[in-house]
This record gives structure tokens, sequence and C-alpha cells, in this order.
């Protein structure tokens, strides 16, 4: 049976149906929207999920290249010499890591429309997302008085490649929470919801990505 | 008594017997390019003698005194027959998939033109140099600077923007009955980052050799972002934009070639982002990524080479996998016939797609590297040749028993299949490090690559414009120019790349001939470069007379094809499907099924009517 969504077509190559068959009917051509899936306000909102999908995809390439090469680096040489982290970095996780609880807490508030709520915890992610933001640039000044450059070692070369990469990707983020924190969504082809949804697999991605590096970078000083 | 469809399938049936048959004498090595451009030559002749049969004209739409029932049901479907020509579907800033892709294969017209000219600049170059010297030509900064502004500009601007981007995105919204494409702000960002990637890659080339190379790497980076956005957004289109009935198996093979592109796109552009950063920071900011750090004393070899061919390699797929897909359909379609085992094609693709990601050592046999990972790489890289051989036999497949076709297109499909085919089998030697490590010279390398990625994927370009014209200005491109214009460069580029592959055989062999004639060689290339390159004259003079004065061709499928964009308008009106999205319901090579008068049913064609005109 023909579907619509991507799901039906993986069992259609499977099973060897055979194709042909008549398309699902009383439903005007056109979208092809479809069944099945959990983002809710139509399939302009699936099309946003998928498309974060493969961008997700695409900075986790990034940052895996670097990673390889840093592991292999660090690996061949030696007389590694790896950067102590500073205390700060690790106030500016518990940042980032809250301000996901409160995304998830203002997507709820949001599932309830409690409009305020939902306003109050979205602005008070946005804020975390700055305070780390902020918070990194001031762990790189303390390190730069303390004589720690890019070009002192190759340590602190990929500890600056990092942390500045992933910083300027959160900031990306923070301008995805403004947007669906402040833009009227009345008539909208996307529901607020269905934005939240999208930006909370973004949020969450970079505190994941930020969590796996700090280990990194503290495993491999 | 075997009976044949007609006498050019009985000539290449003796075919299939005599060129095995050839080879298996035993021959000494030098004379396999000889042996091969021959055979060749031969069966190219043959082709040319089919042209002069005329089978059955229903390439066209019949006269008007010759109307089948399918073209009747053509102007059912709520679209005006008669669309004036149009020239770019809204402004320069549209962010139309129309106009977007347009822009991607006028911006790749430029960039052809100008990679031409450098090339000719490059041989003129190669053979001034000194008879007595068998070494690397003038290794002055400005030779290197040309080099890299023609190789930039051939595979990012022509070879990627032009099969992926520009027809990628004309095609993709129209083939699988989208109106437009999922994200189009997007489509019009990636254009533009692409153009002013491409100002400053050009610029580059003129600026000295520290400032030059950081401007091409800022080129080079802008050009990957733009990439990234142009695959995220085909990738979403194909997934989520497709009409009802178009499921994944019934979509035509050109839009699974660009969908595989498109994911191959997104992950190889992010690692060459990822290097290209490291690299800045080492230019910029001081850091010792790549170069011996100052505290270590073991560094990595040639780490660089290693990221940057691991983009690389994967990036001829990125190439190339858009032009089997367009050269697969059209031999569908100008055989008549379905397509060979479809599902196994499809598959061969992914095949091509993944096996590209693991050969990256293949290209640094004469780097200094592990003596073991030749091991390794051979072996990944040799077995390359199984989605390609698998590939071949589909096209062979599709095309024994069919009624074919030779318009322009077609020569140009069939030409793409030969150059695949000979410039890859050059492929099987390099893939071993005893030949690629150094004992043969670089032109056998240039002339492996031209011939497979460079031609081939050019005569792809041309075969799709040749077909899609119509549909994208409402003209025709004159066809006896058009196969002039095929004959001449077919024969150029052998003569050119195979001399090329045998300079390289002889360039450092250990008896070296003499000097003169590696000389008199070097000059014999330039002459036909020069050649071939003036024969291009031809498709421009073409390409553009008919463009502004061509025969209008306002008729919506001339070429009897079953796939969705030929039920629209030439050229489509701007929301694609004026009439209604229509619906899909079967896949996209019934073809050779008799039917109303023609040999074909399109994929939009209801069971009902279908019924009718039984």
């Amino acid at each position: 049976m023909p579907g619509t969504s991507v799901l039906d077509d993986i069992e259609l190559i499977i099973e060897d149906i055979g194709g042909g068959g008549k398309p699902p009917a009383g439903r005007e051509g056109g979208d092809s929207g479809g069944g099945g899936r959990r983002v809710p306000g139509g399939s302009s909102a699936r099309k946003y999920a998928i498309a974060i999908a493969l961008g997700m995809v695409a900075i986790l390439v990034f940052f895996m290249a670097m990673v390889a090469a840093f592991l292999v680096l660090r690996m061949k040489n030696p007389q590694w010499k790896g950067v102590p982290l500073p205390a700060l970095l690790w106030f500016n996780t518990i940042v980032l890591l809250s301000s996901s609880g409160t995304l998830e807490a203002a997507r709820k508030r949001l599932g309830a429309t409690n409009e305020r709520g939902f306003k109050n915890l979205w602005l008070l992610t946005t804020a975390l997302g700055m305070t780390f933001v902020l918070g990194q640039i001031l762990a790189w000044r303390q390190l730069v008085s303390a004589g720690v450059y890019g070009s002192v070692s190759q340590g602190a070369a990929f500890f600056y490649v990092f942390t500045v990469a992933h910083a300027v990707h959160l900031l990306g983020g923070i301008c995805a929470l403004l947007y669906v924190g402040c833009r009227k969504f009345g008539a909208a082809t996307v529901t607020r919801v269905a934005a939240a949804e999208v930006t909370s697999y973004y949020w969450h991605f970079m505190d994941a990505l930020w969590v796996f590096l700090l280990a990194l970078l503290y495993l491999g000083k | 008594m075997r009976q044949w469809r007609n006498w050019q399938t009985h000539q290449l049936e003796g075919l299939a017997v005599a060129i095995p048959w050839r080879f298996e004498s035993s021959l000494p090595h030098q004379a396999f390019s000889n042996a091969f451009v021959i055979s060749h030559l031969f069966f190219s002749l043959l082709l040319a003698t089919a042209h002069f049969q005329r089978a059955p004209d229903v390439s066209y739409v019949p006269q008007a005194a010759v109307v089948t029932a399918m073209n009747q049901l053509d102007n059912q479907f709520g679209d005006e027959a008669a669309g004036r020509p149009r020239g770019a579907f809204g402004g320069i800033l549209s962010s139309d998939h129309k106009s977007v892709g347009l822009r991607f294969l006028w911006l790749a017209q430029l960039s052809v033109v100008t990679g031409m000219a450098l090339s000719l600049f490059m041989r003129v170059q190669l053979s001034r140099q000194a008879a007595g010297s068998l070494t690397a030509p003038s290794t002055s900064e400005g030779y290197a600077a040309i080099t890299l502004l023609h190789g930039s500009l051939m595979v990012f601007f022509v070879l990627t923007a032009a099969p992926q981007c520009g027809f990628g995105f004309f095609l993709v919204p129209l083939q699988i009955g989208a109106r437009e494409m999922a994200f189009p702000l997007l489509s019009g960002i990636s254009f533009w980052m692409t153009a002013a990637s491409l100002v400053g890659i050009t610029v580059s080339a003129f600026l000295a050799p520290l400032a030059g190379s950081t401007l091409w790497l800022l080129g080079v980076v802008c050009f990957s972002g733009g990439m990234i956005l142009a695959a995220l957004n085909l990738s979403v289109t194909v997934l989520e934009q497709r009409a009802r009935g178009m499921t994944l198996p019934r979509l035509p093979i050109t839009v699974w070639a660009w969908f595989i592109t498109a994911i191959l796109s997104l992950l190889i552009f992010s690692v060459l982002t990822a290097s290209s950063v490291l690299l800045f920071s080492d230019r910029l900011a001081g850091t010792h990524f790549f170069g011996v750090a100052a505290q270590s004393s073991v560094s990595v070899m040639s780490i660089w080479q290693r990221w940057f061919w691991f983009f690389a390699q994967a990036e001829v797929y990125v190439a190339m996998l858009p032009c089997f897909g367009i050269v697969t359909h059209l031999l569908s379609i100008y055989s008549r016939r379905p397509l060979w085992n479809e599902r196994l094609a499809v598959l061969a693709l992914c095949a091509a797609g993944l096996f590209g990601f693991c050969i990256w050592g293949e290209h640094m046999f004469a780097s200094g590297l592990n003596p073991y990972t030749p091991l390794v790489f051979a072996m990944l890289a040799s077995s390359l040749g199984a989605p390609s051989a698998l590939l071949l036999i589909c096209w062979f497949g599709t095309l024994w028993g069919g009624a074919i076709r030779l318009t322009t297109a077609m020569l140009f499909s069939l030409g793409f299949v030969s150059l695949f085919l000979s410039g890859g089998l050059s492929g099987i030697f390099l893939a071993r490090r005893e030949l690629a490590g150094g004992s043969t010279g670089d032109a056998l390398v240039t002339g492996h690559f031209h011939l497979v990625m460079g031609v081939a994927a050019t005569f792809a370009i041309l075969a799709a414009l040749f077909f899609w014209f119509p549909k994208m200005f409402g003209r025709r491109l004159n066809e006896t120019l058009g196969k002039l214009h095929f004959w001449l460069t077919f024969a150029g580029v052998y003569l050119l790349f195979m001399s090329m592959h045998w300079l390289g055989l002889v360039d450092r062999a250990s008896n070296v001939t003499s000097v003169a004639a590696i000389h008199g060689l070097r000059t014999f290339l330039t002459v036909v470069a020069l050649a071939t390159v003036a024969a291009q004259v031809l498709f421009f003079v073409n390409f553009f007379w008919s463009l502004l004065r061509g025969e209008p061709c306002h008729a919506k499928n001339p070429w009897r094809a079953t796939t969705l964009e030929w039920s629209v308008a030439s050229p489509p009106p701007g929301e694609n499907f004026r009439g209604g999205v229509p619906v899909v319901f079967r896949g996209a090579y019934e073809l050779g099924v008799p039917l109303a008068g023609e040999d074909f049913v399109p994929q939009h064609l209801a069971p009902e009517e279908l019924a009718k005109l039984r």
C-alpha cells in the first residue's frame, strides 16, 4: 500500500510489495503530510524537525573531525601539554545543564497553554544560555592572562578551537530561542509548540556536545 | 534463427563477442591503450552509422494531423499548453527553485569558460618547458596559482554546482510533485554563498601567495557552507515534499542520485569546514595543528593530506553521482525501455557514495605512510570497481534490445558510458601502489581523472542540458549543431586524455624514449587541447542562439517521457503545477509499453484514464 510517510516507504522497500496500488482516497493532492508523525502542527513542522536532525548530523561530523585529530595527536605525542581547565568551566556547565531543564519546563507550560509560565521560563533559558557564553568569554580571558595562548601548545590550541566552535554554535541556538520567544505565531504555518520542540532538539544536542567536549578536554589533558 | 529488433542490436551483439576476443590475444602491455582507442573508435563509428537510419519518429510531438489520445490527455491537466518562454522565473533575487537552479547553471557556465581558458594557459606552459627536463614544469607560484584556480573552478563550481545544485534545484520539486523546495529562503542563500565564494576564489589567484591562499580558504569555507545548506534543503524536500503516491521506490533515479549526493555533501563539507577552520587557526592565530609544534618532537605525518583527501575522494562521488543518475535516466528514456533492475542501480549509487569515504589513503602512496597501509587502501580502492560495474551492467542491460534514438542527449549519455568505462579502467591500475607510487608520471593520474570526472561529468551535464532545455526555456537546441559538437568533442577528449595516459606511462620509464619524443607528445597534447576547446564554440553558439532565437517548443512532453516534470507547460509556471499537484500511480520507467499509439505510461496517469486509453 503506497503510504506517504517515510516509514511506510521503508517497509515497501523491505517487503518488496511490488509497487502499484491506489493512493489513499479522500485527500486532496499536494501536501505529502502523513500520519505517524510525532510533531504536531502539520507536515511543515515535520520538515523542520528533519532539517534540524540533518543539521545536527552535519555539526556532529564537524566536531568529530576535530575530535579525531585531537585524539590522534594526543596519542602520538609523548610530551603533550594539556590545558588546566579553569574552575569557571564547571560553573558554566551547571548553567548550561540547568538551561536545558528550564527549557523542558517551559515546553511543559506551553503544552498546558500556560502562556505566561512559558514566556518566563523561556526567557530564563535564554538568559542562562547567554550567561554560559559570557562565562566562556571570561574563562578565555582568564587563560589568556595566565599566558595560555592557542599558539603555546597543541593542547591549548584544541581547547580554544573546541570551546570557541561550541560557543559559536550555541549563539545560533540563542538566536533560535529569541526567535521562538519573541515571534507572534498567530498566522504562521508552524505552531509555537512545534517550533519549541525543534529548538529543544538543538539545545539539548548543544548541551550534550558540551559535556562530551569537556570530558574529552579534562581526560585528555 | 534469432530475431533482432533492428540491425543496430544485431551489431551490438556481434561486438559483445568481438571485443573480448580482441583482448584475449597476448599483446604487450604498451599496446593496451592503443587497442582500446581503436575499438572504441570502431564502436563509435558504428553508432554513427546507426544515426543515418531513421527509426519511427515518435520522439517529438506528432504534427497536427496525427494527434494521439495521449496528447489529448496531456492537455487535460489544467495547464496551458503554450507558455511564453521566460528567462529567469522571477528576478535575480527570487527564491523560486527554478530560478535558483538556472542561476547555478549560469554560474557553472561562467566557471567552465574561465576554467577552459586557464587549462589552455597551463598546456601552453607545459609544452614550452625545456625539452631536456623531465621533472615537474614551471614551479613558479604564478603557475601554481593558475593550476589551483583551474582545479577549484572546475571541481567546485562546475562539477559540484551544476549537476547537483543546478539541475537538482530545478528538477527535484518538479519530479517529486512539489510546488517548491522545503526551504526556499535557503535556496537563495546557498546560491549567493556560492557566488561569493566564486568571487573570492577567483580573486585569490591574483593576490600574493600568503594572502591569496588565505582568501582561497575563505572562499572554500563559504562554498562549503552554501553546499551544506543546499544539501539540507534538497534532502528535506525529497523526504517531505513528495506528492501523494510518490513513494520512495517510485522516485526517478535522478532524484535518488540527488538525494544520496545531498546526504554525502552534508557529511563531507562538514569535514572540509572542520579542517579549514583548523588551517585558518594555523594561518591567523599562530596555532600549530598542521606544522610541527614547537614543543613536540613527534608530529603526525601528512595530516592535512589525510583530511583533504578524506574530503576530496568523497567529493568526486558528490560530483559523479548526479551524473550517474542523469545518464541512467536518459539511457532508459532514449532506448524506450525500463531501467534494468532499478533497485540494484539505486543500491550501486549508495555503495559508490559509501566506498568513497574509505579510500583517501589511495592518494597518499607517495607520502611516506606506514608501508602496510597500501594493503588496505589498494584493496578498498579496487573494490570501487564493484558498484561501477553494477552501474555499467544496468546501463547495458537497459540499452540491450531497445529502440535506441540517437538524439544529441543520447549521444552524450553514451559518450559518458564510454568515457567512464575507459577512464575508469586506468583507475584499476592507479589503485595499486606499485604504479601510483612513483613509477608512472603525473600525467597518468591527470589523464585518468580528467576522463572519468572532468569530461564524463561534462558530457552528463550536456546530455541533461539537451534533454531538459525545452522544459527550461520552451525552445529547442539545434540537433545538427549539437551532434557535430558531440563528435568533435568526443574525438578530441579521447585524443587528448588517452595520449596523456601514454605520456604518464613513458614519462618515468627507465628505458625512456627519446626526450624529443616526450616533448613532441606534450606539444601534441597542447594542439589537441586547443582544438577541442575551439570545438566548444559550437556548443556556445548553439546554446545562445537557441536561447534567443531557437525554435519554440511549447509541447509539454517532446521526448515522450514518464516523469512528472513533463506534465507541466514548457517552461513551467511559477507554482509548478497549476491545476493541482498530480497524484502518482506508478514508477518512473514504464517505457516500451504500447498504449494509445505510443509506448509509455506517464507516472501521473490515473488508472481510470489508463483503462480508457487501453
